[in-house]
């Protein structure tokens, strides 16, 4: 358990880097056609992720915290 | 339920409910979905394998211009062999079994320019364990529309019924059975009725905490932090556990810490139509397992309407801090107060390779599909899922051997199929 929070405070550090990192206008809105394409997108496809995660959970006691759905483009 | 599953799909479930609001996100427009699992294992024992039939169903649709609304049912149908006794030859006493649980969910998510704040709340049932949950979560994007963070928590209150042991010491509890009643009064949702059975309450508590980054015109990242405590009943009421002469119900720690720190990045390469995905996680816990799993796959498109995704992933983890092969609990007795004989919880390799095939039809020029649909897709996917037992302990010394101690069958010993339907409007 003492790996925890080295873990936790890498991905907090991660996590600053990723947010501050690349900045306002890493992409512009008209360089977005790629991103928005729906091979892009994290979790495309709720169901087939939570069928994913529900065959893992039963046969590794480390499943879990794959990541959120989303991303891409920015369209909200 | 056989083995310690409705625990694992509790905690599934929470990984699930957590996600209600991405995937809002990921399927923006008023939707309808449905899908069907068939997950197969193989089962050594000669009393046939495990089968689990999920059938999915979920309803997203607009209240106005910045609430929404998402509802979702499944459940799952399971039948199959189960080990009754963790032992050396655990093989030869497997008993069948069958179960079936249903889950409901419900969703409110409010849009802004660019932020979300949306909350869940998941119901499920089954004969001996009921999960209630309640989640909550938003996400904002940040100037330029570049970096989007997340956040999402889910608390369950979850109860497990259980054989009454409250007299017993560790080594005399004995494991529930299938004829055993689960009372409760007012059906599942009601009080703990005095008999031979008892409800034991276990609470999950699950946040996430994402960063996703457009880092250039085709390739974008996200980094995701992902932290779990459980607190209750977590050893499967069902399973004993052979320790020197006894035969008592295993007995595995009442609180649980886990933590998962993930990368994924995924690259379109415009010449090809298609898109590389990769990604790494890391995991440690409270019990003593640990684990990493990496990833690939690679989205190709053929024309408009056609998407053949392929995928791979390899894990592994080490067991927990508790955990014996069969035969040093037999002739050695347990290391501490713990001991069990969960799979899940022994050091195991996994692998997975599979394929998913989509067909497309997008809405042209007011045109809609079948006269309804802004967008309509159906997917067919299939896993083969290879699990490799390693030995815990000692390999010169174990004079039995590994390979009866689990019912798992053969090197690929599971696969996965998917029908799915994705309609948008």
């Amino acid at each position: 358990m003492r790996s925890i929070p080295r873990l936790a405070l890498a991905g907090l550090v991660a996590a600053v880097i990723g947010a501050s990192g690349c900045g306002r206008l890493a992409v512009r809105a008209s360089e977005k056609e790629y991103l928005a394409d729906p091979v892009m997108v994290f979790d495309q496809d709720p169901q087939t992720s939570a069928a994913d995660d529900h065959v893992l959970t039963n046969r590794e006691g480390q499943a879990g915290g794959n990541g959120a759905s989303g991303g891409g483009c920015g369209c909200n | 339920m056989q083995l310690n599953q409705h625990l694992r799909r509790a905690l599934a479930g929470a990984i699930t409910i957590g996600a209600l609001l991405g995937a809002r996100a990921a399927v923006a427009d008023d939707h309808v979905e449905v899908s069907s699992t068939w997950y197969q294992e193989k089962r050594a024992g000669g009393r046939g394998g495990l089968t689990v039939i999920s059938p999915m169903f979920d309803l997203g649709f607009d209240l106005g211009s910045h609430t929404t609304v998402d509802l979702g049912y499944s459940a799952d149908a399971v039948t199959g062999a189960t080990a009754t006794v963790y032992s050396v030859d655990a093989v030869t006493q497997a008993t069948t079994f069958s179960d079936f649980r249903n889950e409901g969910k419900l969703g409110l998510t409010f849009t802004g320019k660019r932020s979300t704040f949306g909350m869940g709340a998941l119901v499920g049932t089954e004969r001996d364990y009921v999960t209630l949950a309640v989640s909550g979560g938003g996400s904002i994007d940040l100037p330029g529309k570049n970096t989007t963070l997340a956040l999402s928590y889910t608390h369950n209150r979850d109860q497990v019924c259980d054989k009454d042991n409250a007299m017993a010491t560790i080594l005399e509890r004995r494991a529930l059975s299938g004829l055993d009643p689960c009372d409760k009064s007012n059906g599942v949702f009601g009080k703990d009725r005095p008999g031979t059975t008892v409800w034991h309450d276990v609470a999950i508590d699950t946040a996430q905490a994402s960063v996703t980054q457009n880092l250039s015109p085709t390739m974008n990242m996200q980094l995701a932090l992902w932290g779990q405590i459980v607190e209750g009943f977590q050893s499967s009421p069902y399973r004993r556990v052979r320790v020197g002469p006894n035969e008592p119900q295993e007995n595995q720690p009442e609180t649980r810490a886990r933590v998962a720190l993930s990368v994924r990045i995924n690259r379109y390469l415009p010449g090809l139509k298609a898109a590389l995905h990769a990604g790494a996680r890391v995991y440690d816990d409270t019990w003593g397992v640990t684990g990493g799993a990496v990833d690939m796959g690679w989205s190709q498109y053929f024309g408009q309407n056609l998407i053949l995704d392929l995928h791979g992933r390899l894990s592994q983890q080490t067991a927990a801090a508790f955990f014996k092969d069969a035969f040093f609990y037999e002739t050695e007795s347990t290391a501490g107060a713990y001991f069990t004989g969960d799979r899940e919880l022994s050091p195991v390799r996994n692998i997975l390779v599979g394929a998913k095939l989509a067909v497309v039809s997008i809405a042209e020029d007011d045109k809609q599909v079948w006269g309804i649909f802004d967008r309509l897709q159906f997917g067919l996917k299939g896993d083969l899922l290879s699990l490799d037992q390693l030995p815990a302990d000692r390999v010169s010394e174990n004079q039995a051997g590994t390979a009866d101690q689990f019912l798992t069958g053969g090197f690929l010993n599971a696969f996965v199929v998917q029908l799915s339907l994705l309609a948008q409007f």
